[in-house]
């Protein structure tokens, strides 16, 4: 049992860990407020969607893919709650809808990814265009098309205010919670449970990093390439899709262009999480820690009086560090392990 | 035609008390903490063509490689021309006169040829064009200069490989393998060329696994194993079994590996595993063949033959394939490999890098790959896992320090126990293994051989595809040699020879023409 | 020069023209001189960064900070002409942070070995941060006309910035195919490997190709300036994106070794004209980012699929020399016991 608690403690995951329990203690020296649980659990409302969609981008960032229009999907998503909402739906099910919408947005990309050998990054590009597009144009095309809106003057005004008036019972998503535990945080913890049985103990899961790390192999062994694509796919635009929800209900506004700028910390958190970007590495857990690692380091950043216009340089600054780090670490690691086989099989003539 | 013949006469000269050209001694190189050359001590003479001999992993690839600058040794040295050097780069080597050409030729395939030719080098357009229309004549190289190089026959990108060292004026070519992609009429060729080469002075390494070749164009033959020379003397003073007994260890006999006891009859009895007929893609022809249970069939033939694009397609990884393909008896209808491994049928890819193992991954996972579906319904028991890959590790003697152990660690013969393990996870009926033991070392290669025994003992039927010749002889009930494509002869046990079939191999046919 | 007619590049003219003629029968404003080149205006900036993005694409490598470094020489150069400095020389700063931020990039890639996307991205957080940082989050909102003067001077009836994107257009297509040093960036995108092993300073080509993306950011930075006239906060915004698209859609393979800025050209061209047809076809603005998604996708599956077919091809042709060489071998035949 000891040696196993010793090897965890080797981890990644443990090292961002430490990190967030010394940020924490740093944050809260510099503004006493952080120290207060309460108010530690409700700053996280303000980051959980860029979690929400880091982490099912952890799983396709495994399979050496990558999906950068998932701040299209939480715009997209938005707009699809808002606009059937108005026409007339049940906020609850608009709701759905808009998930819905989001995991045929993932399919999308998924099955294009599966189904060409072109690289996900371009494919996703151009579906990052498409979804921002769509989302836009969606209450305009609405109004052409003749639907018509409960109130107002039509969906074309919806077009640049958003749609607010949202029940208060979906607000809440965002604005309540249980006890001291924010809804959005519980759908984040819950949300990354079922990702991370789904990734570190399912035959599918297993999939993702055999695909990552050996594709070929991968179709050599018979393991369903194609089908484990899509599906992951759609799991990152579901992903994209709950932190639009979330966000909508933050707000109390859908919006088509929420999320637009949470791309740079969405991967931030991925790579920092320990996801390797060519495949084959990457943990639920790690991605979580780093996710609260980044949030609260913007909520410091901001109570510290800086801008929030700062905040992306360092997320920028701190995204080329850590991998660069990881890259001298591993290098540095491997020559000495190169060195120490030397010296054993000299030993032994 | 293709026999081992004495090395003809020319201006090699083995007493000669020259420098040599290259002086390579005690060099060793760690790779991923693990050893794969232990004081390496090699010289090449002027005009010398001196093969280096070794199954794969025996080290003479990393051992060209670093005297070509692409790697540095963790100890030893290099004398060029006498003089001590250390090569940092590529660029540094063929400043020294060392020109590699790689197995896989480096080619840009967007580029033309004369660009490929002359890119990165300094020297005059006009000059150099005239340069290279001489030596493409003296070489043999057929393309014109402006070409896209991507569209060269693999022969002929060979060539302009060896085109680009003699531009830089090489004084030591190394040829990485040159002819496993090459026909007989191409490898021919070729050897004129270098025997042409060898008489100007210039020192070749020929590193290569194939006996009869080394022993054609060679002066000199170095055999490596794990990482060390065993062997190294003049061709003259060589022949095949001795080449063959150094590649093995010292107290291995050649022979050692048991002729099957089962009876001829009982195993004609036995039902038929595998029916393949008629089977046809691009690289091969009309194929038909049956494997019955418990029965070994080898699948002889040079690379280039057709025999893994054969097995692929057995196992429907080719979707272009025609033909109809029977496993026990079902017909597999569409080229489907899962459906052929439900049915009974699995594969073991000839490059298992490439497609049979994941190696930054642990081993255990490589193991299981294929049977996840069986290992729980929903999520996958650990346990179950574990108690899975314990069975193998223990029946292949695989040794590695924990079934977790990344893949990448372990030696090559294990890395090929684990991706045989993942073959017969799924419990087949009919294994196709496709060069088992490349790479192998060899008591690694006697359990794999043991293996194969124990599974036609259990009724298990094989195909075998191996280009070592004698493993094929030895372990095979019958054996299929193929060339370009087509299935020109079959053998039964009792006729089975090694010269029938490195006859056959080459497309030669009868006795005469040995 | 024969193969452009065989090219992806031509093709795309062609879609170019079949485009003008179809929305010109929608709407025939589009046909006059004055819209054609209204869109060969404003596809300026576009087709200055699509040849930037076009040299790392070349070596096989992506850089997702073009538009943050147009953005953040365009604030500099706003910043420097309202603070007085003299145009020549606010230019010339402008050029110099656009090449740094660019060599910062190169530096990330080549030395520390971070991959491209995530050194990019990296650098795309940071310059944007920066731009807001200087700007204190406004526009600049008037510009010295000094330099809004270039964006309308005409010579010989055509728009000054038109001459000199096309004088850059072929200085840069005639430097990739002659000078030798220039034809390291395709090696480099075909080969890396083999390129390392011939001898070609596979670090320093990649250094330029960074920082040559910085150095066109940084020229479209100038005209656009000059023509757009004030500095939005969102200078730049999603442009590296759409000279990717450009890019993709003019023939420079993502995979690398294939391209030329005739392609950046073409494809920059052609995105610009489909924005500005839709105006004419009265589809509202916001479904630019729709379309030109969809174009993109579509472009990249037809890729694919005539890459398929060519495979096909000459997977046949090779069958049938083999089934020839068969034919011809006397000691092919098929069972001998």
């Amino acid at each position: 049992m000891k040696a196993h608690v010793l090897k965890w403690m080797k981890t990644w995951e443990f090292g961002l860990a430490v990190l967030l329990v010394l940020e924490i203690l740093v944050l809260g020296a510099i503004n006493p407020t952080f120290l207060n649980l309460e108010n530690l659990l409700y700053s996280t409302s303000d980051f959980t969607h860029i979690l929400l969609a880091a982490l099912p981008l952890t799983l396709i960032i495994i399979t050496a893919g990558i999906d950068i229009s998932g701040v299209s999907i939480m715009g997209l998503a938005s707009i699809t709650l808002g606009l059937t909402w108005v026409a007339g739906v049940n906020i609850f099910i608009a709701m759905f809808i808009a998930l819905g919408v989001g995991i045929l947005a993932g399919m999308f990309n998924g099955a294009f990814v599966a189904a060409t050998d072109v690289n996900p990054l371009v494919i996703t590009l151009g579906s990052l265009f498409m979804f921002a597009g769509v989302a836009m144009g969606l209450p305009g095309l609405l109004d052409a098309l003749g639907f018509k809106a409960y109130g107002a003057a039509g969906f074309a005004a919806y077009m640049y205010e958003g749609i607010s008036g949202l029940p208060h019972s979906f607000n809440q998503i965002a604005h309540g919670g249980i006890g001291w535990a924010p809804y959005p945080l519980l759908i984040v913890l819950v949300f990354a449970a079922f990702l991370g049985v789904i990734l570190h103990k399912t035959r599918f899961g297993r999939y993702l990093y055999l695909i990552g790390v050996n594709p070929d192999a991968a179709r050599y062994s018979n393991v369903p390439v194609k089908s484990t694509l899509i599906t992951v796919y759609a799991l990152s635009g579901l992903g994209a899709a709950l932190a639009g929800v979330v966000l909508t209900s933050y707000f109390t506004s859908a919006r088509s262009d929420l999320g637009k700028e949470a791309l740079l910390s969405i991967i931030t958190v991925v790579v920092l999480g320990g996801a390797d970007i060519y495949g084959g590495k990457g943990t639920i857990v790690g991605t979580l820690l780093a996710g609260f690692l980044i949030g609260f380091l913007r909520q410091g950043l901001l109570a510290m009086g800086v801008t929030s216009d700062v905040v992306p340089v360092v997320v920028g600054a701190l995204l080329i560090l850590v991998v660069a780090l990881k890259l001298f670490v591993a290098a540095y690691n491997q020559r000495r392990l190169n060195q120490k086989a030397l010296k054993m099989s000299e030993a032994r003539r | 035609m293709a026999k081992p013949a004495t090395p003809s006469p020319d201006h090699y000269d083995p007493q000669s008390d020259k420098t040599p050209l290259v002086e390579l001694k005690n060099i060793w190189k760690v790779f991923a903490g693990v050893p794969v050359l232990k004081g390496i001590n090699l010289n090449l003479r002027p005009g010398e063509i001196h093969a280096l001999l070794g199954g794969n992993g025996s080290g003479k690839s990393t051992t060209m490689k670093i005297l070509s600058g692409v790697y540095i040794p963790e100890r030893g040295d290099i004398f060029i021309d006498g003089q001590r050097r250390v090569f940092h780069s590529p660029n540094e080597a063929h400043k020294s006169g060392i020109y590699m050409v790689p197995q896989e030729p480096h080619i840009f395939p967007h580029l033309s040829v004369e660009e490929n030719l002359l890119l990165g080098l300094d020297i005059d357009v006009g000059e150099a064009r005239e340069k290279i229309t001489r030596l493409a004549q003296e070489i043999g190289f057929e393309s014109g200069l402006s070409e896209e190089a991507g569209s060269l026959s693999i022969a002929n990108q060979q060539l302009l490989e060896i085109i680009r060292g003699l531009l830089r004026n090489a004084q030591i070519l190394i040829l990485d393998e040159p002819t496993s992609a090459l026909t007989f009429r191409e490898v021919e060729h070729l050897f004129n060329r270098m025997r042409t080469l060898s008489q100007r002075g210039i020192g070749i390494f020929f590193i290569s696994h194939r006996l009869n070749e080394v022993m054609d164009i060679s002066h000199r033959i170095s055999v490596l194993r794990e990482g060390r020379i065993v062997l190294a003397a003049p061709t003259s003073e060589l022949n095949s079994q001795k080449l063959v007994r150094a590649m093995l260890p010292e107290d291995a006999d050649v022979r050692e590996v048991e002729r099957r006891a089962r009876s001829a009859q009982s195993r004609e009895a036995s039902e038929v595993a595998l029916d393949v007929q008629h089977l046809s893609s691009d690289a091969f022809q009309d194929v038909s063949f049956q494997v019955r249970a418990g029965e070994v069939v080898g699948l002889a033939g040079l690379v280039g033959a057709g025999r893994t694009e054969v097995a692929e397609a057995v196992v429907g990884l080719d979707p272009h394939a025609r033909g109809r393909v029977f496993i026990k008896g079902q017909d597999v209808k569409k080229p489907d490999a899962r459906r052929s491994q439900s049915l009974g049928l699995v594969y073991v890819p000839e490059d298992r890098h490439a497609h049979g193992i994941f190696l930054d991954l642990p081993s255990l996972y490589t193991m299981t790959a294929t049977i996840l579906d069986r290992l729980g319904r929903y999520l996958i028991s650990r346990k179950q896992e574990e108690v899975v890959g314990d069975s193998y590790r223990e029946q292949l003697s695989i040794r590695m320090n924990s079934l977790y152990q990344i893949a990448r660690t372990l030696s090559g013969g294990n890395q090929q126990k684990v991706v045989l393990a993942k073959a017969l996870a799924s419990k087949p009926d009919v294994i196709i293994l496709d060069e088992p033991t490349r790479g192998v070392d060899a008591s690694a290669r006697q359990d794999v051989y043991h293996l194969i025994h124990r599974l036609a003992e259990q009724g298990v039927g094989i195909l075998l595809i191996s280009s070592e010749l004698e493993e094929i002889v030895d372990l095979s009930d019958r054996i299929l040699v193929m060339y370009q494509g087509r299935i020109i002869q079959e053998t039964q046990r009792a006729d089975i020879s090694l010269q029938k079939i490195m006859a056959a191999a080459f497309g030669l046919q009868g006795e005469a023409s040995l | 020069m024969s193969r452009i007619w065989r090219s992806r590049e031509l093709l795309v003219f062609l879609l170019l023209i079949l485009l003008v003629l179809v929305v010109g029968l929608i709407n025939p404003n589009f046909w006059r001189a004055r819209s054609l080149m209204h869109i060969l205006n404003s596809s300026l900036i576009l087709i200055l960064v699509s040849i930037g993005e076009m040299f790392v694409i070349l070596t096989r490598g992506i850089d997702v900070s073009v538009g943050a470094i147009l953005g953040l020489s365009a604030v500099i150069l706003g910043v420097a002409l309202n603070a007085g400095v003299a145009l020549p020389l606010a230019v010339l700063l402008a050029l110099a942070v656009s090449v740094l931020a660019g060599m910062v990039n190169a530096v990330g890639i080549t030395f520390l070995r971070v991959p491209p996307i995530i050194m990019t991205l990296g650098t795309l957080g940071v310059y944007r941060g920066l731009m807001l940082i200087i700007t204190g989050g406004s526009w600049i909102e008037t510009i010295p006309t000094s330099i809004k003067f270039f964006a309308n001077w005409h010579i010989l009836g055509v728009r000054f910035f038109i001459w000199v994107t096309l004088v850059i257009v072929i200085f840069t297509a005639l430097l990739l195919r002659r000078f030798k040093k220039a034809r390291y960036l395709y090696a480099v995108g075909d080969n890396e490997e083999g390129a390392r092993l011939m001898d070609i300073p596979v670090r320093k080509t990649l250094f330029t190709a960074y920082t040559l993306a910085g150095l066109f950011a940084g020229i479209a930075a100038i005209i656009f300036v000059a023509q757009i006239g004030f500095v939005p906060m969102q200078a730049g915004n999603g442009q590296e994106l759409r000279a990717i698209a450009a890019d993709v859609l003019g023939g420079v393979n993502l995979t690398g070794g294939v391209g030329t800025p005739l392609s950046a050209l073409v494809g920059a061209i052609f995105l610009t004209a489909v924005d500005s047809a839709l105006v004419f076809v009265k589809v509202p603005g916001y479904w630019n980012n729709a379309v030109g998604g969809a174009i993109l996708l579509a472009a990249v599956y037809l890729d694919y699929r005539v890459r398929r077919a060519v495979a096909a091809q000459q997977r046949q042709a090779r069958a049938a020399v083999r089934k020839e060489n068969n034919h011809l071998n006397p000691s092919t035949r098929e069972e001998q016991a």
